[in-house]
């Protein structure tokens, strides 16, 4: 049963399950929909940065890369027309130190079109090389989506050909869990941009603010939009063409002229990449760093469920370690604007709640898959695996993240808990990576582009390709009707934004669920 | 090196820059990444890191590391 956030309205709800009353005569006013109780734990992998064709664009019997038109592969210059070819890759396919490199001058005159990294007859980089990373922020991610044509990746890109890059991960271990249980085809990230800001989408569906900006150390970092308020206003001296260099901006900052917070601050709670103030609370970030983010007030699905009693956790990797020992590259390279609970003055350290609901993972997630293996995952977990398994570009591999991932289905499949499970493997953002289908017209902060999501259960439908459409706050959806939550206001503007569009309602994942 | 450089640099490692402004003197830019990692690039070329990403970004500037202190 896919249901609009709406009705979760108190009111309206009433009303809903009164007229549902006649078909379901156990149901009572406010239970979740008919089969949902069933799942009694819920599980969210949040990986790192790949668009839904960078990897599965040739899933069978996904809108994938075999099924886009001509026009739709193509990209388009700043000024519109159609280039010629692509831009090379600037600086290089791979990351510094991968060896053999594929260089800037290899990737010169590539045909405009999607190309595949892993190739015998192309590049040949193999799964477990770490590639060039691309910009993906927040105003760019609009600009590229061009108003659902996906034409522009490139030309807003910092990183030439690299946006039209895929793989074939048809050997990987997580397109065989994709094959075995449901590949959403239809899924988009939650908010525009990088992964701060999707990582607020997932917890919290709405935009941080930063109160007073203009008068703070951030103030440089606000953004400076063209009068579309939807574009970054472009230089003097931007190259006019996307062959001739990277765009440049009179000011691409982190902060929204309103002084949203879009692009990555830095949480104000160790661990944080800014230091303590001199002198000051040690488990704190120096509030006087202009990428310091005030500490945060609006409810998140955390607050929810814990109005109504229902345990839960946010499981980071090397969360501890880092703590203890300070970050470390390659291993684990802990990121820490992606453990988006510490940026929340409820969960400020000290208080209970962090000490109960931000919990350590692990190295390498020993911990989490410890709780795993025993059976103590509380009712709704979120796992953040630590930076070198996390597949973000620049500094992590797919192969890798792929692998750690699916070992941690496995240990899923194997837990006590797995008969009443349900575990939703999805990417935070694209990456920067192109994808050609259009995302759904949203709100002012998204969705964004189209990621892929695989949705791991014994009731899933089995070999199932779900083409319902989803964002990030689907997850949102499923964990609030399952348990009978507050709606986040956040997903309800999404709701009528989408609907004042036209859109298909965004679905709660039950879209590929058997619970009746 | 100039800022420009250094941000390509840093950012192809996928390190994000999160701020960019002329330093107090006027002489140079401030650069911040997602790492923590500080870059002070003087309008000289000269280049300074500090901050908890230092290695990493040092290693993709092919800079030397000074130990820190804290």
């Amino acid at each position: 049963m896919t249901r609009s956030s709406g009705i979760a309205l108190f009111s309206s709800t009433f009303v809903l399950c009164a007229a549902a009353s006649a078909s379901a005569s156990a149901a009572q006013p406010g239970d979740p929909p008919d089969g949902m109780p069933k799942i009694e734990t819920v599980v969210v992998i949040f990986a790192e940065n790949r668009a839904f064709d960078n990897l599965y664009g040739h899933f069978p019997g996904a809108e994938g890369i075999d099924k886009a038109s001509k026009e739709s592969l193509e990209q388009r210059d700043r000024d519109g027309s159609v280039l010629s070819e692509l831009p090379p890759v600037w600086d290089g396919l791979t990351a510094k130190g991968v060896t053999p490199p594929v260089t800037q001058a290899m990737t010169e005159h590539l045909p405009n079109a999607p190309f595949t990294v892993n190739d015998a007859k192309g590049f040949n980089v193999p799964l477990n090389a770490t590639t060039h990373d691309l910009w993906h922020r927040y105003y760019q991610n609009q600009m590229q989506i061009n108003g659902g044509k996906n034409d522009m990746f490139v030309a807003w890109g910092d990183s030439g050909a690299m946006p039209m890059s895929n793989w074939d991960i048809s050997k990987g271990d997580m397109w065989a869990v994709a094959q075995k249980y449901v590949l959403a085809d239809h899924f988009f990230m939650g908010g525009f941009g990088g992964s701060f800001f999707n990582h607020q989408w997932l917890i919290c569906a709405c935009a941080p603010y930063y109160a007073n900006a203009d008068k703070s150390t951030a103030k440089p970092s606000i953004a400076v939009t063209d009068d579309s308020g939807t574009a970054l206003k472009l230089a003097d001296n931007s190259p006019k063409s996307a062959r001739d260099g990277i765009p440049k901006f009179v000011s691409d900052g982190n902060l929204t002229p309103d002084f949203y917070a879009v692009n990555t601050m830095q949480p104000p709670y160790q661990p944080s990449g800014n230091d303590p103030a001199p002198g000051g609370d040690p488990r704190l970030a120096d509030p006087a760093k202009p990428t310091t983010l005030p500490p945060q007030t609006e409810p998140t699905i955390g607050d929810m469920l814990s109005l109504k009693h229902v345990s839960w956790a946010w499981y980071s990797g090397a969360w501890q370690y880092t703590l203890e020992h300070g970050n470390h590259t390659p291993i684990p390279n802990f990121q820490y604007h992606h453990q988006p609970f510490n940026y929340y003055a409820n969960f400020a350290p000290g208080t209970e709640a962090r000490r109960e609901h931000l919990r350590d993972a692990g190295l390498g997630g020993v911990s989490f898959i410890q709780a795993i293996d025993d059976g103590v995952l509380p009712q709704v977990s979120f796992y953040k695996p630590q930076g070198n398994l996390n597949e973000h570009s620049g500094y992590a591999d797919i192969q890798a993240g792929d692998r750690h991932i699916a070992d941690v289905i496995a240990h899923l499949e194997k837990s006590p808990q797995w008969p009443h499970m349900l575990v939703v493997i999805t990417y935070d953002e694209n990456g920067g990576i192109w994808d050609h289908v259009a995302p759904p017209k949203g709100d002012r902060w998204g969705p964004g582009t189209r990621i892929p999501a695989i949705i791991v259960s014994p009731f899933a439908k089995h070999g199932y390709v779900d083409h319902t459409p989803y964002d990030t706050t689907s997850i949102l959806r499923f964990i609030t009707e399952r348990f009978e939550l507050p709606v986040l206001h956040g997903i309800v503007v999404r709701d009528r934004a989408v609907a004042a569009h036209g859109e298909p309602t965004l679905g709660d994942l039950t879209g590929g669920l058997e619970l009746n | 090196m100039d800022a420009d450089r250094i941000v390509a640099l840093v950012t192809a490692g996928g390190i994000e820059l999160t701020d960019r402004r002329r330093n107090v003197r006027n002489d140079g830019w401030s650069l911040s990444f997602a790492n923590g990692a500080t870059v002070e690039v003087g309008d000289d070329g000269n280049v300074r890191i500090g901050g908890k990403g230092t290695k990493a970004v040092a290693g993709l500037l092919d800079l030397p590391v000074a130990p820190r202190s804290t």
